[in-house]
């Protein structure tokens, strides 16, 4: 060891550099760190882009109704009264009970029915079970508008079928669950078969012959065995539910009493004020509206993800 | 407590027949294994007495009972699986009551059921574990627990040991044995170890391409084994088999010969048959001591051996390896058993003969058992044509 000032003896001496160039040399010395960098980029964005609609929507509900045009990007004025009032003009919790109802009988409908069928398709085999299984895939690509004219129809007691004409189901729940539960069970027979098909076949022998029939062991051990995927399954159909506009808006006349969904109570708010939209308290029963979904799906995440993944990866 | 009777059952998948025409009669209280090698047909056979797969035709009875359309649950059977399959979600008292709970039962009696099981299989105190915190050994017996306590008529067990080490499946074996004898419940048993299979069983029911093949008692199937099969598949390790002739003088192979009246057994000179000889029926000519009936000793050569610790396998070849000459079933080769301390080296001339009274004769198309052991009489001392060339 020399203690001279020899340059190429001694530790690495520093070279002269600015920031930039430091920043550079530093990045090549550790690419980590760039990498760290790119994500906080990408996630920043994202989280602009998701998150501002919502700021915005903030703002527009704490703005006065009278100064709406004058918002930036902070409110013009401040009225979180808003938030109470938009219960007072419209009967906005019924609207909400009416959604989180048929959110969640939908959810029951199609967990039920796609669990008999993800049996079916998972576990048993059987001729044509691959096409029919498509087929029921295919259902979900279809634009659900294509049904609305022959549903409208059947729903408003248009269709006589031998003679017997079919029920008036306009403005009933009824309306809404019977499409609801069509199109959003094939995606939870595709998640439930998948996770289904992997309980071991032992176990489902195993509970019969301790004296479940084929159903019994489905919902005693198949199910349980199988709640991420089921967990999944129910919230993706309850969330898609909830936020569904299009049979919503049309199966009903958008009154509480006949069961619309929020998405009629927002529209009401288009003619509660006197002599313009109410923008500010469209803004405030949206952001409520999302509340639920938003807590489901902190609560849920975990289990959402874990299913997602795990259906694919499982042995 | 009840028997087990298959009338003719067949199972026909797609493509395959899994069970062919299989009549099986279990008394009450009987131990009986199934045996045979994979894909044979004995978990089908299990599985048709379950009621897990409905048979094509035929008839199942449990007891006098006929349960050939009833579902699993109603035919008092329970059933010890190879996977084990506990259930997961469960722990281990949840485990071994689900049946009694489906059933309904007094919760102070599932109580008392479920802790008298634990006893029985040793478990006690491991009650409120999930299965994940068991080991294999005590896993296997929750499963044992799940289906005792029911007080089934009939047990079912489907290779239970096959996933357990090789130790710990020696000891569940008579394990299994003592609770036999305590239960006195029909147990049957299914598996492709033969060494289980003779150890435990009452009777041992030999099935290949889902036909049986026989049914007998453990020795029975070793000592007189009904065909060609069931000769090759009991005992360990197999049989030998040597194809040759019925001649007027007796039997006769390129490499083997043994002098009989071929009528005393029923048998007519150019009928092709296959001797059969156990290992430890083969002796070299200077350990004949114990041997009351020798045949010809024939010269062969060592090949390699496999000492075991309380005996020593012996390769034999005659002479040199000549592979055109090097016909298993011509009898060129020859497994022997000898005591451990024998005094064996490989590549060494022996002269080997083997009892008669212990061979055993097949019929080479038919594959049916013939006979079972010559008499000692007889033709013994008529020169063999061999034995000339052997000495």
């Amino acid at each position: 060891m020399s203690t001279d000032d020899n340059p190429f003896d001694g530790p690495d001496k520093e070279l002269k550099r600015g920031p930039f160039q430091q920043w550079v040399e530093n990045s090549i010395k550790n690419p980590q760190q760039v990498y760290r960098a790119m994500l906080y980029v990408v996630t920043i964005f994202f989280v602009v882009t998701t998150l501002f609609p919502f700021y915005w929507l903030l703002v527009l509900a704490l703005t006065p109704g009278d100064r709406i045009s004058q918002a930036g990007l902070a409110p013009a004025g401040f009225n979180p009264e808003i938030f109470l009032t938009i219960f007072e003009q419209v009967p906005f919790l019924r609207y909400m009970f009416n959604s989180i109802f048929l959110a969640l009988t939908t959810t029951i409908i199609v967990l039920l029915l796609a669990s008999l069928a993800g049996y079916v398709f998972g576990r048993l085999e059987f001729r044509g079970r691959g096409p029919l299984m498509l087929l029921v895939l295919a259902i979900s690509y279809f634009p659900p508008a294509a049904f609305f004219l022959p549903l409208w129809d059947l729903f408003n007691g248009n269709v006589a079928i031998f003679g017997i004409s079919s029920p008036s189901l306009y403005n009933t729940p009824g309306s809404m669950l019977l499409p609801f539960s069509a199109l959003f069970m094939p995606l939870s027979i595709f998640i439930l078969t998948t996770f289904y098909a992997q309980i071991p076949d032992g176990l489902e022998d195993a509970a019969r012959i301790e004296g479940t029939t084929r159903l019994g062991a489905l919902f005693r051990i198949i199910v349980p065995l199988s709640a991420p995927g089921v967990a999944t399954a129910g919230v993706l159909t309850f969330i898609a539910v909830y936020n569904e506009f299009f049979f919503s808006f049309l199966m009903t006349d958008g009154r509480a009493q006949n069961w619309a969904p929020i998405v009629g109570g927002i529209l009401q708010f288009q003619r509660a004020g006197q002599f313009q939209t109410t923008y500010n308290a469209m803004a405030a029963a949206s952001i409520i509206a999302v509340l639920p979904v938003t807590i489901l799906v902190v609560v849920a995440q975990e289990k959402i993800v874990s299913g997602l993944t795990s259906g694919a990866l499982k042995e | 407590m009840a028997g087990v009777t298959l009338t003719d059952v067949v199972k026909q998948y797609s493509d395959v027949t899994a069970v062919d025409h299989m009549n099986l009669d279990i008394r009450d209280g009987e131990f009986v294994t199934l045996v045979g090698p994979s894909g044979c047909g004995k978990s089908t056979t299990m599985e048709t007495i379950a009621g897990l797969t409905t048979v094509t035709s035929g008839h199942v009875h449990i007891g006098d009972r006929e349960v050939t359309n009833l579902p699993p649950k109603d035919r008092g059977i329970a059933m010890v699986f190879q996977n084990i399959a506990l259930f997961p979600h469960m722990d281990v008292y949840e485990n071994i009551s689900f049946g009694l709970r489906l059933r309904k039962y007094d919760k102070d009696e599932i109580q008392r059921r479920v802790e008298h099981a634990a006893e029985v299989v040793q478990l006690e105190g491991m009650l409120k574990r999930q299965p994940d915190e068991l080991s294999g050994g005590q896993r296997q017996r929750v499963a044992i627990a799940r289906a005792i306590v029911r007080n089934p008529d009939v047990f079912l067990m489907d290779e239970p040991l096959a996933n357990l080490d090789a130790k710990l499946r020696v000891h569940m074996r008579t394990e299994l044995q003592r609770l036999h004898k305590q239960l006195e419940t029909t147990i049957i048993y299914v598996t492709h170890d033969q060494a289980e299979a003779m150890t435990m069983s009452d009777r041992i029911a030999v099935i290949d391409d889902g036909q049986l093949q026989q049914i007998d008692p453990p020795l029975t199937c070793y000592n007189e084994p009904a065909n060609l099969f069931v000769a090759g598949f009991i005992g360990s390790p197999s049989m030998n088999f040597v194809e040759g002739e019925v001649t007027a003088g007796g039997f006769e192979s390129p490499r083997f010969a043994l002098s009989f009246d071929p009528a005393d057994y029923g048998l007519s000179p150019g009928q092709s048959v296959t001797l059969g000889v156990r290992p430890e029926d083969v002796y070299r000519e200077a350990d004949t001591a114990g041997v009351t009936d020798p045949s010809a000793p024939v010269p062969m050569r060592t090949d390699v051996l496999e000492p075991m610790g309380d005996e020593i396998f012996v390769h034999l070849r005659f002479g040199e390896a000549d592979e055109t000459m090097d016909d298993p079933d011509a009898g060129d080769r020859l497994l022997m058993s000898v005591d451990p301390d024998a005094d064996v080296a490989e590549d060494t001339d022996v002269s080997v003969l083997l009892d008669r009274s212990r061979v055993h004769l097949f019929d080479t198309d038919s594959e049916e058992a013939l006979v079972h052991g010559l008499s000692a009489s007889a033709t013994a001392s008529t020169p063999d044509p061999e034995e000339a060339r052997g000495d």
